[in-house]
C-alpha cells in the first residue's frame, strides 16, 4: 500500500516537476521539451544542458573579507554558488558578490590574454613576451619595485611581497581596510600582538560603532549578530547613516559622520568615571585624557549624541556579561590608528581582551619565505600615506608598480590624485583577472586567472575570532588565457634568478598548511576549514603607549556639511565592480538611469534647497560627484550619504558609467604619527548641478 | 473554486528584524532559476525579479526613523488570485505542498495573473533573454529558459522539492516527511543572516510551524484573504502594520 503511495506520489512529482517548469532529471525536461517545441523553442532561446552534479569548495574574495563557498557544477561545469557550511567564517552563507561569483567567469570584462601598452590602446602579446617585458623592467628598476595587493589573506600576497623584499624594496603595500588602523592600533598603541577578532557570537552586548558589520563584513558576522540577539544578547549601532546593521540592530544611536571615535572616548570617561580601569602603565594617562576632552558636554557637541545616551551606553556596557565593542569606517577604510585605538580602549577598560564574547587575538602565520615580510608588517604599511607622498613629491614613485587584486586607480580616497600619483610609477604592471580601471591604465597586463581557476587560500580574515585557514584547488581550469598570479610571480622571480624556492604556487599553499599544521587534503578534498583557537600571548599590553592624538576631537558637527559614504556590498567592493547578476539588486533609490542618488533627510535639504530628485553636485577639496537628491531621513542632520561602487569607467556594460564615483570626493585628512592616513568625512559643499 | 486540502504546506517565515537588505537572496534566485542579466534595471517593472527586497520605512523624520527590509517572493497563496483569472489553466494550486505552478509552455501571454496578484510577484517577458557571450555556460539545469511573451514567477524552487524527495526515497526515508532543511529554496539557502525561515507549515516538527503561529508573524494583505505561505515576523508594531491595511485605531496583529 505504502510502496503504491508512494509510486503514485513520485507520479505526480514528476508532473509537477514539469508544471512548475523547473527540471530536475533529464527525462522530464524532455518530455516537456516535447511538449513546447512547438511553441516556444526557438533556436536563440539557450537550451539546458545536463550532467552529474557535484559540489566543489572554492573562495570568495570579491568583498573585503575572504570566505569559504560551495561550487555547484554540472557535468564538471560551475553553474552557481552556495555557502560552506564548514567555514567558520562564513557559516554557510554568502554575500551578494559570492552569489554571483560563479558567473563571473565569463564576465564581458575578463582580461583575455596578456596585454601591452602600445600608443592609446592596449593589443595582446603572448605569455612569454609579457613575462619577459616584465623581467627586463624589473632588471632595470633594481629595488625601485613597489607592490600593491588586494588579497589580504591569501598566500600570493605574500609570494608578490617575497619579490620585492627580494629585490631589495620594503614597499610592499596592501589596499586599505579595517585590519590595517585595528593592527597598528593593536601593536604600536596597546604593545599587543597578533589580529584583533570579535567573539560576536557569544556576547551578550555589542556595540558597533560605524562599520556595517552585518552587511558588509562578510557573511558570517551577520549570523554571528544575529546568534547573539537570539539568545538575548543585543546589537547597538552608532554611525550617521541607517544602514543594513542599524536595520537589524536594537537601537541606532545616530552621530555626526567620523565622530564614532569621540563616541567611544566618551563612553570610556563614563566608564572611568563609574570606576573601571584598566590595571596597565598608562592608565591614569589616558584617564586624564579623556577627563579633560571627552566630558559628556564636550562629546556631544561634535557627536550629536545627547550626554544621557551616553551614560545609558556605558550602563549597559557594565550590566552587560559579555560585552564587545567594535570600532570600523562605514566604508571598511579610512579609520585612522588612533580612532581604531579609541574604540579598542573600551574592551580594555570592560576586561575583555582574549575572554570569551569579547575580543580575541589571533596569532599571526609566519611567512612561507624567508625574508618575506609578515602579514602585519605588510599592514603596518599605509598606501594612502605612501601615494599622497608621491603625489606631493614626499616619496619617490616607484619604476615598476606591481598591482595585484587591487583597483587602486579606482577605490582610493581622491580617485584622480591617487591615480595620478599611479601614473608616475615608471610601469605599472597590473595583473588583474578583469578590466578594471588599473588595468586599463597599466602599460602591461599579465592577468592572473580567476579565484576559481586556481588553487587559492585564506589566512583569518580580519574580524574573525579564531584562526582559520581555507585552501582550494581549481573548480575548473582557466576559461581564458590566464595564469594563477602566485604562479605568474614565481615565473617571474625565477627568470630574475631569484628563484623562491618552491616551483609553482600549489606547492608554496602546501607549505603554509604544514606550517600551520592543516591537513593539506582535507582542506582541499572537503573543503573543511583549519581553525585553531590560539590566542596570540600578549607581552606586555599598556593602554596607550604613543603620544595622544591631538586631531582626535576636532572633528564633528560644526555646521559644515559633510559626506557620509556607505558601501553596499551588491553594487560592488574596492576590488570588484557591479557584477552582471547584481544590476537587479540595486534599488530604484540608489540608481536612475545613468544617475545615482545621494541621500539626505529633510531638514538637510530644505538648509540646503533642493528637493527630492534634484541634480547636485557634491565637491570637496579633493574632488566631485554629482547625484540625485533621495530624501532619507534614516541620516543625521548636516550630512549627506552616498554609496560607493559606482562611476566606473572601465570594466563592462553592468557598471560603466553609472552614476558617479564617491571616492573622487573622499579626502585624506591627515597622517597619523603611527603612518596611518585617515580619510572619509570630508567637508563638502553641495550645490544644484 | 474549491481550494485543495494538502498535508504538506511549504511555507516561509521572513524575519525582517534580521534583514539587511543585503540583496543576496535576489542573486542567488536569479542564478538558480536562470533569469538572463539585464544592464538596465532601474525600471522595476520591466525587470524579473522572482525575489525582490523592498525597503520599509517608519516614516518618521529624523531621529526617529527606523528602516525595515522585506524580502518578497511570490506568497503561493492559499487563495490565488492568479490561477483563478488564467483563461488556459497555466498556473494551478492543485500539487501536494501547495506551491502554485506556471507552465510556461501553455502561457499565452495575456498577463491577467499579474493583474489579478496583488503582490506583484508575476512577471513578464517583454523581450527574448539575453546572455551574453559565455555566460549561457552558468544556465543550471532546474529551471528552462522562457523566451519573450510568457509569465514567471517564484516557484520556491520547486526543483530543489523534486531532489529532497529523490534523496530521501534513496536514503530510505518517506519523502513525503522530509526533516527540516532536507529542502529550502535558493534565496533561504544563501542568506548571509539567517533571516529566512522554510519548511512545511502543517509539520509540527518543523520551526516555520512554531514561528508562523508566533504573535510576532503577521502575512502581506492578509485581510484580502489570499492566505499566503509566506509569513513574516517582526518585533517591530510599525512594520506589522505596513503588512496591512489597518484603520487608524485598529489594533495591530500582535499587539
Ligand atoms: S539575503 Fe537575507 S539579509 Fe540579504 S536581503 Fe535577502 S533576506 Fe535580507
Ligand atoms: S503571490 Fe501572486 S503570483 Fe503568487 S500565488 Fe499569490 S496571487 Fe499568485
Amino acid at each position: 500500500m505504502k510502496k503504491m503511495g508512494l509510486d503514485r506520489r513520485s507520479f505526480i512529482s514528476f508532473l509537477a516537476g514539469g508544471t512548475g517548469g523547473i527540471l530536475f532529471t533529464p527525462v522530464v525536461w524532455k518530455l516537456l521539451d516535447d511538449a513546447s517545441i512547438w511553441s516556444q523553442n526557438w533556436p536563440w532561446i539557450p537550451r539546458l544542458s545536463y550532467g552529474a552534479l557535484d559540489r566543489k569548495s572554492a573562495l570568495c574574495k570579491l568583498g573585503p573579507d575572504a570566505y569559504g563557498v560551495e561550487v555547484l557544477t554540472v557535468g564538471g561545469r560551475p553553474v552557481t554558488a552556495y555557502g560552506n557550511e564548514k567555514d567558520p567564517a562564513s557559516k554557510g552563507g554568502v554575500c551578494p558578490l559570492g552569489a554571483a561569483s560563479v558567473q563571473l567567469l565569463y564576465s564581458p570584462a575578463r582580461v583575455k590574454s596578456p596585454m601591452k601598452k602600445d600608443g592609446a590602446s592596449m593589443v595582446p602579446i603572448s605569455w612569454d613576451e609579457g613575462l619577459s617585458i616584465l623581467k627586463d623592467k624589473i632588471k632595470v628598476a633594481g629595488d625601485k619595485v613597489a607592490m600593491i595587493s588586494g588579497d589580504e589573506t591569501g598566500t600570493a600576497a605574500e609570494v608578490l611581497a617575497a619579490l620585492v623584499a627580494g629585490l631589495g624594496s620594503d614597499q610592499y603595500f596592501l589596499m586599505p581596510s579595517e585590519a590595517g588602523p585595528a593592527v597598528r592600533a593593536w601593536q604600536n598603541v596597546f604593545g599587543g600582538d597578533g589580529q584583533p577578532g570579535y567573539d560576536f557570537e557569544n556576547s551578550d552586548c555589542i556595540l558597533v560603532l560605524g562599520a556595517d558589520i552585518c552587511q558588509a563584513w562578510g557573511p558570517g558576522v551577520g549570523k554571528s549578530c544575529m546568534d547573539a540577539k537570539a539568545t538575548g544578547g543585543s546589537l547597538l549601532y552608532a554611525g550617521p547613516v541607517e544602514n543594513g546593521t542599524a536595520a537589524v540592530a536594537d537601537e541606532w544611536i545616530p552621530c555626526m559622520p567620523g565622530t564614532e571615535a569621540i563616541l567611544a572616548l566618551g563612553v570610556a570617561n563614563a566608564l572611568i568615571q563609574a570606576g573601571r580601569s584598566a590595571d596597565t602603565m598608562g592608565m591614569s594617562e589616558f584617564s586624564d585624557f579623556v577627563r579633560k576632552g571627552f566630558s559628556p558636554a564636550q562629546v556631544e557637541a561634535k557627536t550629536g549624541v545627547q550626554a544621557a545616551k551616553i551614560k545609558d551606553l556605558s550602563e549597559r556596557l557594565l550590566r552587560a556579561k559579555k560585552p564587545v565593542v567594535v570600532i570600523g569606517s562605514e566604508i571598511g577604510q579610512g579609520l585612522s590608528t588612533f580612532e581604531a585605538a579609541a574604540g579598542m580602549s573600551l574592551n580594555f577598560l570592560l576586561g575583555r581582551i582574549n575572554q570569551e564574547g569579547g575580543v580575541r587575538i589571533v596569532p599571526w602565520a609566519e611567512p612561507v619565505f624567508e625574508g618575506a615580510p609578515r602579514r602585519d608588517a605588510m599592514l603596518a604599511k599605509d598606501l594612502v600615506a605612501f601615494l599622497e607622498g608621491v603625489a606631493v613629491g614626499r616619496n619617490e614613485a616607484p619604476a615598476v608598480m606591481l598591482v595585484h587584486e587591487a583597483n587602486p586607480a579606482y577605490a582610493l580616497p581622491g580617485g584622480q590624485s591617487m591615480a595620478n600619483s599611479l601614473r608616475k610609477a615608471g610601469f605599472l604592471v597590473s595583473f588583474s583577472s578583469f578590466m578594471d580601471e588599473t588595468a586599463a591604465m597599466a602599460d602591461l597586463i599579465l592577468p592572473a586567472s580567476y579565484s576559481f581557476e586556481g588553487f587559492d587560500d585564506s589566512y583569518t580574515p580580519y574580524g574573525s575570532a579564531k584562526g582559520t585557514y581555507l585552501a582550494t584547488a581549481p573548480v575548473i581550469g582557466p576559461v581564458n588565457d590566464t595564469k594563477t598570479a602566485g604562479d605568474i610571480i614565481l615565473a617571474v622571480a625565477d627568470e630574475l634568478g631569484l628563484g623562491l624556492g618552491l616551483e609553482s604556487f600549489e606547492e608554496v599553499l602546501q607549505a603554509r598548511a604544514e606550517n600551520l599544521g592543516a591537513d593539506w587534503s582535507g582542506l582541499l578534498e572537503d573543503g573543511e576549514a583549519w581553525t585553531s583557537e590560539r590566542t596570540a600571548f600578549q607581552f606586555f599590553l599598556s593602554m596607550w603607549k604613543v603620544p595622544f592624538d591631538a586631531d582626535l576631537g576636532k572633528k564633528g558637527a560644526d555646521g559644515q556639511l559633510v559626506l557620509a559614504p556607505v558601501v553596499k556590498l551588491n553594487i560592488g567592493s574596492a576590488k570588484m565592480a557591479t557584477p552582471p547578476f547584481n544590476v537587479l539588486t540595486i534599488s530604484e533609490r540608489e540608481l536612475q538611469g545613468q544617475d545615482c542618488f545621494v541621500a539626505m533627510n529633510k531638514a538637510t535639504a530644505a538648509m540646503i534647497g533642493v528637493d527630492q530628485g534634484s541634480m547636485v553636485k557634491i565637491a570637496s577639496q579633493s574632488g566631485e560627484m554629482k547625484g540625485r537628491v533621495q530624501i532619507f531621513e534614516g541620516v543625521v542632520p548636516g550630512a549627506v550619504s552616498a554609496c560607493l561602487g559606482f562611476g566606473h569607467t572601465a570594466w563592462d556594460d553592468f557598471s560603466r558609467g553609472k552614476g558617479t564615483n564617491a571616492c573622487d570626493v573622499l579626502l585624506v585628512q591627515g597622517l597619523d604619527s603611527q603612518g596611518g592616513a585617515s580619510f572619509g568625512n570630508p567637508q563638502i559643499t553641495v550645490s544644484r548641478a | 473554486m474549491q481550494a485543495h486540502t494538502f498535508h504538506i504546506k511549504w511555507g516561509m517565515v521572513i524575519d525582517i528584524d534580521k534583514c539587511t537588505g543585503c540583496g543576496a537572496c535576489m542573486v542567488a534566485c536569479q542564478a538558480e532559476n536562470n533569469v538572463a542579466p539585464v544592464t538596465e534595471a532601474s525600471n522595476k517593472l520591466r525587470t524579473l525579479s522572482w525575489m525582490l527586497v523592498y525597503q520599509l520605512s517608519n516614516k518618521q523624520d529624523f531621529p526617529n526613523h527606523d528602516v525595515a527590509y522585506l524580502p518578497r517572493p511570490c506568497m503561493q497563496c492559499g487563495h490565488p488570485s492568479c490561477s483563478t483569472v488564467c483563461p488556459v489553466v497555466a498556473t494551478t494550486k492543485d500539487e501536494e505542498g501547495g506551491i502554485v505552478s506556471q507552465v510556461y509552455p501553455r502561457c499565452i501571454g495575456c498577463r491577467y495573473c499579474m493583474a489579478a496578484c496583488p503582490y506583484h510577484a508575476r512577471y513578464f517577458n517583454w523581450h527574448d533573454p539575453v546572455w551574453p557571450e559565455g555566460l549561457d555556460k552558468v544556465l543550471t539545469p532546474f529551471t528552462s529558459v522562457r523566451p519573450r511573451g510568457v509569465v514567471e514567477k517564484c516557484t520556491f524552487c520547486h526543483h530543489r522539492w523534486m531532489a529532497a524527495k529523490e534523496k530521501a526515497r534513496h536514503e530510505g526515508h518517506d519523502p513525503s516527511h522530509l526533516a527540516e532543511d532536507a529542502y529550502i529554496p535558493a534565496c533561504v539557502d544563501i542568506c548571509p543572516t539567517g533571516a529566512m525561515h522554510f519548511g512545511d507549515l502543517l509539520n509540527p516538527e518543523h520551526e516555520v510551524h512554531k514561528l508562523s503561529k508566533s504573535p510576532y508573524a503577521f502575512r502581506l494583505l492578509e485581510k484580502l484573504g489570499t492566505d499566503p505561505q509566506v509569513y513574516y515576523y517582526s518585533k517591530r508594531e510599525w512594520v506589522r502594520r505596513q503588512g496591512d491595511n489597518y484603520l487608524k485605531h485598529e489594533k495591530t496583529k500582535g499587539e
